[in-house]
Protein backbone atom coordinates (compact mmCIF):
# COMPACT_ATOMS: atom_id res chain seq x y z
CA UNK A 1 0.00 0.00 0.00
CA UNK A 2 2.74 2.23 0.97
CA UNK A 3 4.94 1.45 -2.19
CA UNK A 4 1.75 1.62 -4.28
CA UNK A 5 1.69 5.61 -2.73
CA UNK A 6 4.77 6.77 -3.61
CA UNK A 7 6.73 5.70 -0.13
CA UNK A 8 10.53 5.34 -0.85
CA UNK A 9 11.05 1.37 -0.56
CA UNK A 10 14.04 2.25 2.22
CA UNK A 11 11.44 3.99 4.10
CA UNK A 12 9.09 0.89 4.32
CA UNK A 13 11.58 -1.22 5.29
CA UNK A 14 12.47 0.48 7.61
CA UNK A 15 9.65 1.42 9.11
CA UNK A 16 8.37 -2.10 9.18
CA UNK A 17 12.01 -3.13 10.99
CA UNK A 18 11.53 -0.45 13.74
CA UNK A 19 7.55 -1.56 14.40
CA UNK A 20 8.56 -5.04 14.56
CA UNK A 21 10.92 -3.97 17.42
CA UNK A 22 8.78 -1.42 18.93
CA UNK A 23 6.30 -4.47 19.20
CA UNK A 24 8.65 -7.15 20.42
CA UNK A 25 10.34 -4.20 23.24
CA UNK A 26 6.36 -3.43 24.14
CA UNK A 27 5.73 -7.42 24.64
CA UNK A 28 8.47 -8.06 26.20
CA UNK A 29 7.81 -5.01 28.55
CA UNK A 30 3.90 -6.39 28.72
CA UNK A 31 4.80 -9.96 29.60
CA UNK A 32 7.29 -8.35 32.31
CA UNK A 33 4.23 -6.87 34.17
CA UNK A 34 2.35 -10.26 34.19
CA UNK A 35 -0.79 -11.55 32.65
CA UNK A 36 -0.92 -14.44 29.86
CA UNK A 37 0.74 -14.20 26.54
CA UNK A 38 -2.01 -13.12 24.42
CA UNK A 39 -3.49 -10.33 26.89
CA UNK A 40 0.20 -8.61 26.68
CA UNK A 41 0.12 -9.53 23.24
CA UNK A 42 -3.61 -7.34 23.04
CA UNK A 43 -2.14 -4.45 24.88
CA UNK A 44 1.21 -4.57 22.94
CA UNK A 45 -0.70 -4.30 19.57
CA UNK A 46 -2.96 -1.59 20.89
CA UNK A 47 0.02 0.31 22.37
CA UNK A 48 0.94 0.00 19.09
CA UNK A 49 -1.54 1.47 17.58
CA UNK A 50 -3.45 0.81 14.32
CA UNK A 51 -1.53 -0.30 11.39
CA UNK A 52 -3.99 1.98 8.84
CA UNK A 53 -3.38 4.84 11.45
CA UNK A 54 0.70 4.61 10.87
CA UNK A 55 0.48 4.14 7.25
CA UNK A 56 -1.43 6.99 6.88
CA UNK A 57 0.75 9.27 9.09
CA UNK A 58 3.45 8.05 6.35
CA UNK A 59 1.60 8.56 3.64
CA UNK A 60 0.84 12.45 4.90
CA UNK A 61 5.01 12.74 4.99
CA UNK A 62 6.00 14.30 1.34
CA UNK A 63 9.69 13.56 2.21
CA UNK A 64 9.08 10.22 2.76
CA UNK A 65 8.20 9.46 -0.74
CA UNK A 66 10.51 8.14 -3.09
CA UNK A 67 12.28 10.14 -6.13
CA UNK A 68 10.03 8.91 -8.46
CA UNK A 69 7.22 10.15 -7.17
CA UNK A 70 8.92 13.54 -6.58
CA UNK A 71 10.15 13.85 -10.47
CA UNK A 72 7.62 11.01 -12.09
CA UNK A 73 8.48 12.60 -15.67
CA UNK A 74 12.28 11.57 -14.83
CA UNK A 75 11.68 8.12 -13.69
CA UNK A 76 9.38 7.98 -16.71
CA UNK A 77 12.85 8.31 -18.53
CA UNK A 78 14.75 6.79 -16.29
CA UNK A 79 13.22 3.38 -15.51
CA UNK A 80 13.08 2.26 -19.18
CA UNK A 81 16.19 2.93 -20.32
CA UNK A 82 18.08 1.53 -17.14
CA UNK A 83 15.74 -1.65 -17.90
CA UNK A 84 17.57 -1.77 -21.37
CA UNK A 85 21.14 -1.20 -19.46
CA UNK A 86 20.40 -4.03 -17.31
CA UNK A 87 18.95 -7.01 -19.88
CA UNK A 88 21.88 -7.85 -21.17
CA UNK A 89 23.36 -8.53 -17.78
CA UNK A 90 20.49 -10.27 -16.21
CA UNK A 91 21.51 -13.89 -17.26
CA UNK A 92 24.66 -12.84 -15.15
CA UNK A 93 23.13 -11.53 -11.97
CA UNK A 94 20.62 -14.36 -12.56
CA UNK A 95 24.20 -16.84 -12.82
CA UNK A 96 25.26 -15.38 -9.47
CA UNK A 97 22.07 -15.48 -7.60
CA UNK A 98 21.33 -19.07 -8.53
CA UNK A 99 25.18 -20.34 -8.34
CA UNK A 100 24.57 -23.08 -6.58
CA UNK A 101 21.92 -24.54 -9.10
CA UNK A 102 24.13 -23.39 -12.39
CA UNK A 103 27.57 -25.68 -10.07
CA UNK A 104 25.04 -28.40 -10.13
CA UNK A 105 23.75 -27.69 -14.08
CA UNK A 106 27.63 -27.38 -14.72
CA UNK A 107 28.47 -30.50 -13.06
CA UNK A 108 25.55 -32.50 -14.87
CA UNK A 109 27.07 -31.52 -18.09
CA UNK A 110 30.63 -32.44 -17.44
CA UNK A 111 29.75 -35.82 -15.94
CA UNK A 112 27.57 -36.55 -19.15
CA UNK A 113 30.12 -34.99 -21.55
CA UNK A 114 32.45 -37.78 -19.69
CA UNK A 115 30.27 -40.35 -19.89
CA UNK A 116 29.93 -39.94 -23.74
CA UNK A 117 33.37 -39.47 -24.00
CA UNK A 118 34.07 -42.88 -22.35
CA UNK A 119 31.28 -44.71 -24.47
CA UNK A 120 32.78 -42.91 -27.86
CA UNK A 121 36.41 -44.29 -26.97
CA UNK A 122 34.98 -48.24 -25.67
CA UNK A 123 33.35 -48.31 -29.34
CA UNK A 124 36.13 -46.58 -31.04
CA UNK A 125 38.31 -49.33 -29.67
CA UNK A 126 35.98 -52.02 -30.04
CA UNK A 127 35.68 -52.02 -33.73
CA UNK A 128 39.50 -50.68 -34.05
CA UNK A 129 41.21 -53.42 -36.55
CA UNK A 130 43.70 -55.89 -35.33
CA UNK B 1 3.14 42.74 11.24
CA UNK B 2 1.58 39.43 13.19
CA UNK B 3 3.46 36.20 13.05
CA UNK B 4 1.17 33.77 11.74
CA UNK B 5 0.27 30.58 14.16
CA UNK B 6 2.24 27.42 12.22
CA UNK B 7 0.51 23.92 12.31
CA UNK B 8 1.50 24.02 15.73
CA UNK B 9 -0.74 21.03 17.10
CA UNK B 10 0.80 19.07 14.91
CA UNK B 11 4.06 20.35 15.77
CA UNK B 12 3.89 19.40 19.50
CA UNK B 13 5.07 16.08 18.65
CA UNK B 14 8.20 16.84 16.57
CA UNK B 15 9.05 19.57 19.08
CA UNK B 16 9.26 16.90 21.82
CA UNK B 17 11.22 14.81 19.72
CA UNK B 18 13.95 17.12 18.95
CA UNK B 19 13.91 18.26 23.01
CA UNK B 20 14.61 15.38 24.07
CA UNK B 21 17.02 14.21 21.54
CA UNK B 22 18.60 17.21 22.35
CA UNK B 23 19.61 15.47 25.44
CA UNK B 24 20.50 12.45 24.00
CA UNK B 25 20.22 9.60 21.64
CA UNK B 26 17.58 7.24 21.70
CA UNK B 27 15.80 4.82 19.77
CA UNK B 28 11.91 4.56 19.37
CA UNK B 29 10.83 2.77 21.95
CA UNK B 30 12.75 4.36 24.63
CA UNK B 31 11.79 8.02 23.14
CA UNK B 32 8.16 7.26 23.78
CA UNK B 33 8.66 6.35 27.15
CA UNK B 34 10.69 9.30 27.41
CA UNK B 35 7.86 11.73 25.88
CA UNK B 36 5.04 10.11 28.70
CA UNK B 37 7.94 10.73 31.79
CA UNK B 38 8.73 13.92 30.78
CA UNK B 39 5.18 15.05 30.28
CA UNK B 40 4.11 13.23 32.81
CA UNK B 41 1.38 11.25 31.27
CA UNK B 42 -0.10 14.23 29.71
CA UNK B 43 0.99 13.40 26.01
CA UNK B 44 0.67 10.15 25.21
CA UNK B 45 2.18 9.81 21.07
CA UNK B 46 0.41 6.75 19.16
CA UNK B 47 3.67 4.85 19.16
CA UNK B 48 3.79 3.48 15.53
CA UNK B 49 3.39 7.41 14.35
CA UNK B 50 6.35 8.44 15.85
CA UNK B 51 8.45 6.44 13.15
CA UNK B 52 7.03 8.65 10.07
CA UNK B 53 7.79 11.55 12.46
CA UNK B 54 11.71 10.65 13.38
CA UNK B 55 11.88 9.53 9.23
CA UNK B 56 10.95 12.84 8.08
CA UNK B 57 12.80 15.16 10.60
CA UNK B 58 15.39 12.55 9.54
CA UNK B 59 15.20 13.32 6.06
CA UNK B 60 14.98 17.02 6.82
CA UNK B 61 18.65 17.34 8.33
CA UNK B 62 17.19 17.66 11.57
CA UNK B 63 17.96 14.30 12.84
CA UNK B 64 20.66 11.71 12.01
CA UNK B 65 20.70 8.13 13.01
CA UNK B 66 22.86 5.13 13.50
CA UNK B 67 22.32 1.28 14.06
CA UNK B 68 23.50 0.31 16.83
CA UNK B 69 23.30 -4.13 18.13
CA UNK B 70 22.35 -3.85 21.92
CA UNK B 71 20.84 -7.58 23.63
CA UNK B 72 20.91 -9.20 19.78
CA UNK B 73 18.48 -6.40 18.56
CA UNK B 74 19.86 -3.80 15.99
CA UNK B 75 18.61 -0.34 17.12
CA UNK B 76 18.14 2.70 15.19
CA UNK B 77 19.39 5.58 17.56
CA UNK B 78 18.29 8.76 16.76
CA UNK B 79 20.39 11.96 17.87
CA UNK B 80 20.01 16.17 16.87
CA UNK B 81 22.21 17.93 14.26
CA UNK B 82 22.99 21.79 14.10
CA UNK B 83 20.26 22.19 11.73
CA UNK B 84 17.98 20.12 14.47
CA UNK B 85 19.28 22.43 17.62
CA UNK B 86 18.14 25.56 15.14
CA UNK B 87 14.71 23.89 14.58
CA UNK B 88 14.36 23.20 17.95
CA UNK B 89 15.42 26.77 18.92
CA UNK B 90 12.50 28.41 16.59
CA UNK B 91 9.55 25.98 17.73
CA UNK B 92 10.63 26.58 21.32
CA UNK B 93 10.33 30.19 20.65
CA UNK B 94 6.95 29.72 18.78
CA UNK B 95 5.68 27.24 21.39
CA UNK B 96 6.55 29.62 24.38
CA UNK B 97 4.66 32.82 22.66
CA UNK B 98 1.64 30.85 22.00
CA UNK B 99 1.56 29.70 25.10
CA UNK B 100 1.97 33.25 26.39
CA UNK B 101 -1.10 34.50 24.06
CA UNK B 102 -3.00 31.84 25.18
CA UNK B 103 -2.16 32.59 28.75
CA UNK B 104 -3.17 35.99 28.31
CA UNK B 105 -6.18 35.53 26.79
CA UNK B 106 -6.90 33.32 29.68
CA UNK B 107 -6.47 35.84 32.40
CA UNK B 108 -8.44 38.51 30.36
CA UNK B 109 -11.00 35.93 30.27
CA UNK B 110 -10.50 35.18 34.17
CA UNK B 111 -11.06 39.15 34.58
CA UNK B 112 -14.29 39.37 32.44
CA UNK B 113 -15.25 36.41 34.57
CA UNK B 114 -15.36 37.80 37.98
Amino acid sequence: MLLAAGTAPSVVDRTIAELEDHYRDLLDAESAAGGTLAAAERRAESLLGDLGTIASAVQQRPELKSWAWHWPRVAAVVYPLACIAVLPAAPVFAGVVHAPAVGRWLGGVVAAALVTAGMLFGLELSIMPG
Amino acid sequence: MAQTNPPFMSGIPELLLLRLLGEQEMYGYELVRAVRRVTGEAISLGEGVIYPALHALERQGALKSRRKAVGGRTRVYYSLTARGRQRLARLAGEWRRVQSGVETALAGDAGAAS
